[in-house]
């Protein structure tokens, strides 16, 4: 018995809106004070320059932040009740998410004043049994560019829904 | 230039223990909006957890970070997986280590984990290191 229904089987290959954000030195001081780096290329720009980087230099996994602005920089009123944005996810008879498998690969790094672009495809759904009920598996696939359109990185995350 | 490690080389451990302030700046920083990192009897009640979760992808930065640190003088972090086994709360000890898998003329492989003090595993990964 399928929980995926016709409806959000086609979901499948949709693509969302492209998304720009532009990085600031204080987008990537934030993220890095969040995540206990010390190193001064992620908060000053002489320190940064003298590393052969242009400008201040956000830490590699900089991407996800770009990726959940995308998804979540909406309107209250556009958020489920758990905070997740409701518009980001096809209908399925479960919105409790987790994350299920990241994985990144990396070319030019991001540096602060580059304007980011983010394209956002729904690779697959899939189901399986779990414990404790049906498993939904949606795989999204992101494409990550920068101002001189290099590749930044590429993403492939899936979220699990129980 | 330092050679990269050998295979079955481990990384130094690093250990994190996440404070709600923590979680908080990890949500806000990423505009991350989802209210079991940061609302605790949301997180409770509704969702039946016994705490605020560790986010998985802060797991994964602490894993990059773990890499990163040991390699990343001789190596340029190329690519990274991982995903999550058991979930970590707030108040939770992560010890983060890993070890080189693979080594070739390009560069290295690495696992990565992240597991707690009792020895459960909460997130593992492999990373790709290029040689610079």
């Amino acid at each position: 018995m399928g929980v995926i229904t016709d409806e959000a089987r086609s979901w499948a290959n949709r693509e969302y809106p492209r998304f720009e954000m532009i990085v600031t030195a204080t987008d990537i001081a934030k993220f890095a004070h969040a995540t206990g780096e010390n190193n001064p290329i992620h908060f000053d720009r002489e320190a940064a320059i003298a590393a052969g980087y242009a400008d201040v230099v956000a830490p590699t996994l900089f991407p996800y932040v770009i990726r959940m602005h995308a998804s979540a920089l909406v309107a209250p009123d556009q958020l489920e009740t758990d905070g997740s944005p409701s518009s980001d996810v096809p209908p399925l008879p479960t919105r409790r998410a987790m994350a299920g498998e990241t994985s990144v690969e990396f070319g030019e790094r991001i540096v602060a004043g580059d304007v980011i672009a983010v394209e956002k495809r729904l690779a697959q759904m899939y189901e399986k049994e779990g414990r404790s009920g049906p498993l939904v598996f949606v795989e999204m696939d992101f494409t990550f560019t920068n101002q001189r359109g290099e590749l930044v990185a590429l993403e492939n995350f899936t979220r699990i829904y129980r | 230039m330092s050679a990269l490690p050998e295979v079955g080389t481990e990384a130094p451990v690093q250990t994190r223990t996440p404070s709600a302030l923590d979680l908080f700046m990890f949500s806000a920083s990423a505009w991350l909006l989802h209210r079991i990192h940061y609302d605790t009897p949301f997180t409770t009640e509704h969702d039946g957890h016994p705490g605020l979760l560790i986010h998985g992808p802060l797991q994964g930065v602490y894993l990059a970070q773990t890499a990163e640190s040991w390699l990343g003088d001789q190596a340029r972090l190329g690519s990274i997986s991982y995903r999550h086994l058991a979930p970590a709360y707030l108040g939770d000890t992560l010890e983060c280590g890993g070890s080189v898998t693979r080594a070739d003329d390009e560069g290295v492989e690495v696992e990565l984990w992240a597991r707690k003090p009792d020895g459960t595993v909460t997130t593992t990964g492999k990373a790709r290191f290029e040689r610079r």
